[in-house]
């Protein structure tokens, strides 16, 4: 099977501070890839690189086998969507809208019935109908980060990349979104997610494989059972921990 | 709620949104058609004025001169610079990001008024040709200096926006300072021309001046327009939203303040100083048609026409034969519209 994402020794700097150091990983169509680490691991940075909002200083990054350099911004928004951590605007836009935004790079002016329809059961799927017409800026913080869930998924590209999606949920709607993600990427043949995250129940529960990052490079990378050991929780997070298993999760998830 | 009803809301509403548009472009004409037949020196009432312009009655000569002499020039300048001030107005705060923002921002004005301090008290021109042309000419050529300076920013990819707006305010205090010093030596006649100038008036400009401006416009608009989706990602805020649609944030903002930056010049250079058309045409199309700029753009438009066209009209008739300048009229009905919609019709939210 062809590699949805092929990352090759990836490796940025801010500066003299060396944040990536030789990334590798691939990520299958189907997948969804969950990213942990504490706060300065480089999770962020890498989802940033991957999708060319910061430039990476060395490596390879395929999508598809399409390299990504040679791709311009629309054809990467069309393979690639993103939910930053927060967005702002200090304009009144509405949800609908901000939601037709995914859309842009498949749209050259008109906005067809299909946008439209695309849109509109984008908003339903992530039950956020009540709030098409309502002004963006108006709405809490976890509106605000599901409305751009909504408009990364309506983008209908193959990799969803997240960068903390979850962070301004409640625990229902933690739950609740995720859920319908993994709903999307399991309805699909071809659209996989990489999320960057700290609730490692959440990302036991959902993600398919977990990639373990501790100070620049990927220290583990399997399933939950695999990378969710004492061992490697007091390694990177320098906390110890009981693994106590949950018979009903996906995959062989574990809890705490 | 079905999936068609948030389909048929956002096209009814989006159709509602283009009516708007469409009747104030027709109010603005009405309005033309009435500010034709109205001033200090004759006042000809609306249908006689509308048939002298159709060709449907003979006017007087004294009429027609006044129509097509007198006022037409200035009535068209002030359509096609309430047009480009607003319109550049959008594009700047959507470009940026920032509600704050307006023509006057970039410190393009500031450039046009040292130019044409420069030419007025020192008689100091980089182009003395046309004769009578010189202080345009001058406050222009400057202004592109500023456009020169934003297009260098806008080569470094690092460039933010909030560098573009300090650098403007940077441009301002410099060209600030400069004239004040030209002012401190200049002579009565002289400070008398430079004030007169920085008012903003559109009795300067001539038909031929108008039409320029005007020719100018029919071929920036529909640039403008161009980028509409792009700013539509720009003004979420942040550099991420936009490369995650697909936008290169840098030379898209590049690109969209010259464009604005340009339209700005062209009339400045004519008309002096105007500039609460630029930021407050925009915020009150948000009101009215939201943030789509396929929409912002033409609605700010034709608002900062028929606003600069009300305004002027009103100074030209409130103490005639005393005219006040347009850019002081502006100001002094717009700004407590303005402070109306803002407070009471978004709830002081844009």
């Amino acid at each position: 099977m062809i590699d949805l994402l092929s990352v090759e020794d990836l490796s940025f700097s801010w500066g003299e501070n060396e944040v990536l150091k030789g990334i590798n990983f691939t990520i299958q169509p189907g997948e969804i890839v969950a990213i942990l680490g504490v706060n300065g691991a480089g999770k962020s940075t890498l989802i940033k690189c991957l999708n060319r909002i910061i430039k990476m200083d060395s490596g390879s990054v395929e999508v598809f086998s399409k390299d990504l350099q040679s791709l311009n911004l629309i054809e990467l928004s069309k393979l690639m969507s993103y939910v930053p951590q927060s967005v702002r605007t200090s304009f009144g836009i509405d949800v609908f809208e901000v939601v037709l935004l995914g859309r842009r790079p498949h749209i050259s002016w008109r906005v067809s019935s299909r946008d439209q329809k695309i849109v509109s059961e984008t908003l339903q799927f992530l039950s956020l109908e009540e709030f098409a017409f309502r002004r963006f800026d108006q709405l809490s913080g976890g509106e605000r980060q599901r409305v751009i869930i909504a408009k990364a998924i309506a983008q209908d590209a193959n990799l969803i990349l997240m960068d903390e999606p979850t962070s301004d949920l409640d625990l229902k709607n933690q739950i609740g979104t995720m859920k319908r993600i993994a709903e999307m990427i399991s309805q699909s043949q071809n659209k996989s997610a990489l999320i960057a995250i700290h609730d490692i129940n959440i990302a036991a529960k959902f993600a398919d494989r977990i990639l373990l990052m501790h100070d620049g490079k990927i220290v583990s990378n399997g399933t939950p059972s695999e990378v969710l050991t004492s061992k490697n929780i007091a390694t990177v997070f320098g906390v110890t921990c009981q693994i106590i298993p949950v018979i009903e999760r996906k995959a062989d998830a574990h809890s705490y | 709620m079905a999936l068609s009803d948030l389909s048929s809301q956002y096209i009814e509403k989006s159709k509602r949104h283009v009516l708007l548009i469409v009747l104030i472009s027709i109010l603005t004409l009405l309005f033309a058609v009435y500010s034709m037949g109205t001033g200090s020196s004759s006042n000809l009432g609306f249908w006689s004025t509308l048939k002298i312009i159709l060709g449907l009655e003979e006017g007087s000569n004294v009429q027609n001169a006044i129509i097509w002499d007198l006022r037409f020039p200035r009535i068209l300048m002030a359509i096609v610079g309430g047009t480009a001030l607003a319109t550049a107005g959008a594009l700047m705060q959507g470009a940026l990001g920032n509600p704050l923002v307006s023509p006057l921002t970039l410190g393009v004005a500031s450039g046009a008024a040292l130019g044409a301090a420069l030419a007025i008290v020192l008689d100091w021109t980089i182009i003395e040709y046309p004769p009578g042309m010189t202080i345009v000419l001058n406050a222009f050529l400057f202004s592109l200096i500023v456009v020169f300076i934003i297009i260098q920013l806008g080569n470094m990819r690092s460039i933010s926006p909030e560098s573009y707006i300090l650098v403007g305010i940077a441009i301002t205090f410099i060209s600030g300072a400069i004239v004040s010093t030209l002012q401190y030596f200049a002579t009565d006649a002289q400070l008398s021309a430079l004030a007169h100038w920085s008012f903003g008036s559109l009795s300067r400009p001539t038909i031929e001046n108008a039409i320029l401006v005007s020719m100018i416009l029919v071929i920036l608009l529909p640039t403008a327009l161009v980028w509409a989706w792009d700013l539509n990602a720009l003004s979420m805020g942040g550099e991420e939203f936009a490369i995650s649609t697909g936008v290169d944030p840098v030379k898209t903002r590049k690109n969209i303040l010259i464009l604005s930056a340009l339209m700005t010049s062209i009339v400045i250079a004519f008309t002096g100083l105007i500039g609460f058309v630029g930021l407050a045409a925009p915020h009150m199309s948000r009101i009215f048609v939201g943030n789509d700029f396929r929409k912002l753009i033409p609605c700010s438009a034709v608002l900062g026409s028929f606003l600069m066209l009300f305004a002027d009209t009103v100074g030209r008739t409130l103490f005639a034969p005393v005219v006040i300048p347009v850019g002081i009229m502006l100001s002094v009905i717009g700004g407590p519209f303005f402070m109306y919609l803002l407070l009471k019709k978004s709830g002081g939210k844009f």
